[in-house]
This record gives C-alpha cells, sequence and structure tokens, in this order.
C-alpha cells in the first residue's frame, strides 16, 4: 500500500493543518483531537530549497538536497529532494520513504523527485 | 510601569574559555557590579541554552548566584532558544519596572566549545520542529540556506551582498576586543579569487562558509535598576525604553510567506511603540546576523528600510560605521560571535556602550537612541529592545 503523510482537518472548521496543532489555527474551537485525519497530497511545485553540505549525524551522504514544496492543496511541507538540478517553481512528485535512521529508528518522510 | 536603566555592564571575550561554565557566567557578572560599585542584587536572571545538554549542568542560575556569593536573592534560569539573553533582559525589566525589584542582574552564558562544531550544530538543530523538519536533516542553517535562496529570487539579493555584510562585520570586529574572529577578509578573498572555493565552500548553498556566524562561547551581564538606584551608581544614564517580544510557526513551511519574518517586524513595532520612538530615530542597531542574509531580512522587518531594500542600504554604505545607520558595530554574531544563549545581553551591552560613548575606535558619534534584535529558532521567537541615553 502507498505510504502517505497526514495532515489534520479540523471538524469544527474543515481547515487542513500540517503539521499537528493540537488547537485549530483557523477556529480555535475544536475540542481534543477532533480533527479528520487525511493524506496530504504528494504533488506541488518547490518554492525553495537547498543542498546542505555540513550534515547531521545519521547521515552519509556528501549532500542532502532540502526543500519545501508547496502542494497541490495548498500546504506546504518540507522534505528532502532527489533532484538533479532543483529549480524554483519546478513541478515535484513526493514518495515516503525513509529518510533518516539512528541506531534505533528509522523515520519517514517525503522524498520529493521531478514530476 | 516604572522607568529602568542600565547602571552596570560587563562582557567576556566571545571565543574559546577554558574555564568552567559557571566562572564564564560569574566573570562578566564581576564587572557589572565593579562597573556599577553595587555589591548587592535582588534578584538574577541567567540566560543560557545548552548547559544541561553540552555542559552537564543544570540549575545554573542556583550555581551561578552562590559563586557570586550573592545569596539569598532570587535566581532563575531563562532558556529561550537563541533568544534567551533578550528574554532574560525583558524578565529583569518587568521585575524592576513592576516595583517588585530595585536591582536585577542579567546574565547570558553559554559554553558551546564544550563539543565540536557538527555536535554544536545538531544541538541548535533540536529548535526545529521535531517531525516535519528534524527527520529530515534539517538545521538552522538549512533553514537560513532556503530562506536566502527564496530572498534572493524575490528581491534580486546576491552572493555579493551576502559577501558585503560579512566584509562589514568582520572590519567591526577588528575594533571590538571581544570579538571572536579577528581576520579582516575581502569580497575579492572570499568570493572572486581562485581560493575563494577552497576558503570559502558552500554550507548550505546558496550560503557559504563565510554567511555563517562562528560557534563561541562567552558570557555577558548587564545590571537593571530603578533611576534612584542608577543615578548613585553614577554611570551615564541609559534607559532600556523599550521592550517587544512576538512569535510566529514553530516550522518554516508553515507560514504563508516564508521570506516575511513577521515576529520580528511585530516585536520591533511593540519595542519602539513603547519607547515612543520610530525606526528612523535610531542611531546604532545589532541585528541578529547569525547568517548574513538575516541581518539584510532584519533590518527591514524592524523598520529601518523598506522590505526588499535592505540590501541596497548595504550596497550605499549607509549600515557601515561612519554611514547613517551603523549595524553591528560589534562585529555581529558574524564576527562577534554567537554563544547562543548570551548573544541577546552580548547586543545590549554594546548598545549600552555605544550609547554611553565607551565604543573606543567604533564609537558611533553621538548616538543616543540604540537597538538590539534577538532572534530565536528561526524567526519564531524574537525580541527587540530600544535603549536610550539621557542626559
Ligand atoms: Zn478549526
Amino acid at each position: 500500500m502507498e505510504m502517505n503523510i497526514y495532515a489534520y482537518k479540523c471538524k469544527k472548521c474543515g481547515h487542513v493543518q500540517y503539521p499537528y496543532r493540537t488547537i485549530c489555527r483557523n477556529c480555535h474551537k475544536n475540542e481534543h483531537n477532533e480533527f479528520d485525519i487525511v493524506p496530504l497530497p504528494k504533488s506541488g511545485k518547490l518554492l525553495t530549497y537547498t543542498n546542505l553540505y555540513t550534515l547531521p549525524p545519521d547521515f552519509e551522504v556528501v549532500t542532502l538536497g532540502l526543500g519545501i514544496v508547496e502542494l497541490e492543496d495548498g500546504n506546504k511541507i518540507t522534505g528532502q529532494l532527489n533532484i538533479d538540478k532543483p529549480k524554483i517553481g519546478m513541478k515535484v512528485k513526493g514518495k515516503v520513504e525513509v529518510v533518516r535512521r539512528d541506531e534505533y529508528n528509522e523515520y519517514m518522510g517525503m522524498i520529493f523527485y521531478p514530476a | 510601569m516604572r522607568e529602568v536603566y542600565v547602571a552596570g555592564i560587563g562582557i567576556t571575550s566571545f571565543t574559546r574559555l577554558e574555564y568552567p561554565l559557571i566562572e564564564i557566567a560569574a566573570y562578566p557578572a564581576l564587572m557589572a557590579l565593579r562597573d556599577s560599585s553595587l555589591d548587592k542584587i535582588d534578584h538574577l536572571y541567567v540566560a543560557n541554552m545548552g548547559a544541561g545538554r553540552l555542559n552537564h549542568q543544570t540549575g545554573l542560575a542556583s550555581a551561578v548566584v552562590d559563586n557570586l556569593s550573592l545569596t539569598p536573592a532570587g535566581a532563575d534560569g531563562i532558556e529561550n532558544g537563541p533568544a534567551s539573553g533578550a528574554s532574560a533582559i525583558k524578565q529583569g525589566f518587568l521585575a524592576v519596572a513592576s516595583g517588585m525589584h530595585d536591582v536585577v542582574m542579567v546574565i547570558g552564558a553559554e559554553k558551546m566549545r564544550e563539543v565540536n562544531n557538527l555536535e554544536a550544530t545538531e544541538f541548535v538543530a533540536t529548535l526545529t520542529h521535531p517531525l516535519a523538519e528534524y527527520i529530515y536533516g534539517v538545521t538552522l542553517p538549512s533553514l537560513a540556506g532556503m530562506f536566502t535562496r527564496l530572498y534572493m529570487e524575490k528581491y534580486g539579493v546576491t552572493s555579493r551582498h551576502l559577501a558585503m555584510v560579512a566584509v562589514k562585520n568582520h572590519a567591526n570586529a577588528m575594533l571590538n576586543p571581544f570579538a571572536h574572529l579577528h581576520e579582516p577578509i575581502t569580497i575579492e578573498g572570499i568570493l572572486d579569487s581562485p581560493e575563494a572555493a577552497t576558503n570559502n565552500p558552500f554550507v548550505a548553498d546558496p550560503l557559504r562558509f563565510f554567511d555563517c556566524c562562528p560557534v563561541s562561547d562567552g558570557a555577558a551581564c548587564l545590571i537593571l535598576t530603578s533611576a534612584e538606584v542608577a543615578r548613585k551608581c553614577g554611570r551615564p544614564m541609559v534607559r532600556l525604553a523599550g521592550v517587544g517580544q512576538a512569535t510566529d510557526t514553530h516550522a518554516v513551511h508553515d507560514r504563508k510567506d516564508p521570506t516575511e519574518l513577521l515576529a520580528v517586524r511585530e516585536a520591533a513595532r511593540q519595542s519602539f511603540a513603547m519607547a515612543k520612538l520610530k525606526p528612523t530615530d535610531v542611531n546604532v542597531a545589532e541585528l541578529h546576523d547569525a547568517f548574513t542574509i538575516l541581518e539584510i531580512a532584519e533590518s527591514e522587518e524592524v523598520g529601518f528600510f523598506p522590505k526588499g531594500q535592505g540590501h541596497i542600504a548595504l550596497e550605499k554604505g549607509l549600515t557601515k560605521l561612519g554611514g547613517q545607520l551603523p549595524i553591528n558595530t560589534s562585529g555581529g554574531l558574524k564576527a562577534k560571535g554567537h554563544p547562543v544563549g548570551a548573544t541577546g545581553v552580548g547586543q545590549a551591552h554594546e548598545i549600552v556602550q555605544q550609547l554611553r560613548g565607551e565604543a573606543d575606535k567604533r564609537q558611533v558619534k553621538n548616538a543616543k537612541i540604540g537597538f538590539t534584535c534577538n532572534f530565536g529558532g528561526f524567526g519564531n521567537n524574537v525580541v527587540c529592545l530600544t535603549f536610550v541615553r539621557e542626559n
């Protein structure tokens, strides 16, 4: 089954937020966990990016591509990039894959490729 | 509210310091006590970000108040990321302004060089959103890199403008005996020469090595008092006239326009409103240039220059020593150094020196109004202070 990154849709006002907040940023009226969990879209356009050369521990690559993507529904997400020559405004498509591994865990997140 | 004055100041060099953190914190406090001729305080605030993690030391304020033989004065620790320093000054301001205390000491102290640069960067990266940023390998330099690229695209800022900030602040630091980097640089050397690619490599493109602040140890101290106590201390009367603070989303991507630093804008607005002053009244400012782009962006958001015009003001030399509004006369975080929890207090120290007319070779002539912007996270918690020289 295809994996997703999930956003939180307020049951009071319908606003979709990512990442999670206990209180809806739009209406401030929800009760605890009063959200529908909805998958974020995976297509969007690259808003900005960087290649990181001084890497955190756990990363065994020379540079790490990171970017902010504006998704089709207007939500934005930070993710890793697997793109040779990124360009602001280019169309990208995400896949949920392992983005970080440490001694104990693997962390799943969005990696973007050219669309 | 009562008026609040700075009656004493002290600072260490921002560099690698071999003393234990408690003594690093105590040294500028001793200087500030001597500067003010006070030997007792009502309360101590200690700003620090990493002692628990980097130095195996918790409860720093309790340790420092005893080391200074100032017990039984009350003591609180303040951790608010890289804005800890100005946050602690704000607490001190409130304590004196409210009438609860007459003499409050504020120390900012950090010892980051206990660990290597990568570990220090990783420690600071714990500021980022744990699920939406940190897991991807996002660090503060990566957020700054993405911010810079978007800024360049939108406003025409170039690598040359960024290098101009670095060159200016390194030059200012040459005149500051407490600065971390005493290393004059040129645009030629860090951008145009054949060696530039090796001596100024990318950190998070388009940001290069010389666009990023060093990792420093250091501490600074301010003693805040009522007007009555300050007059007795006999130092030039510098009033903390405006305090503002605002926050923004934890994850940077969550902002409507990620090139806007709304918390900077709002904190500055509050600070100027309280002081009943305008950005154009300011004679000297310390802005939080952890990355060169931030000096440009903050100079716009606090209201010194219109949005998108900060790099033009820089180009014209307006922000140099001798210019219309010198920025980061201390060398800034870029060259004075960035011991995270101490930085906000260090910025205030520079402004008080300037307003007292004690800044020596980097003195801004007739400086009467000074301003600081201390920027936490990637702009998610910002404190701005306005200082006024009286009489
Ligand atoms: Zn809602």
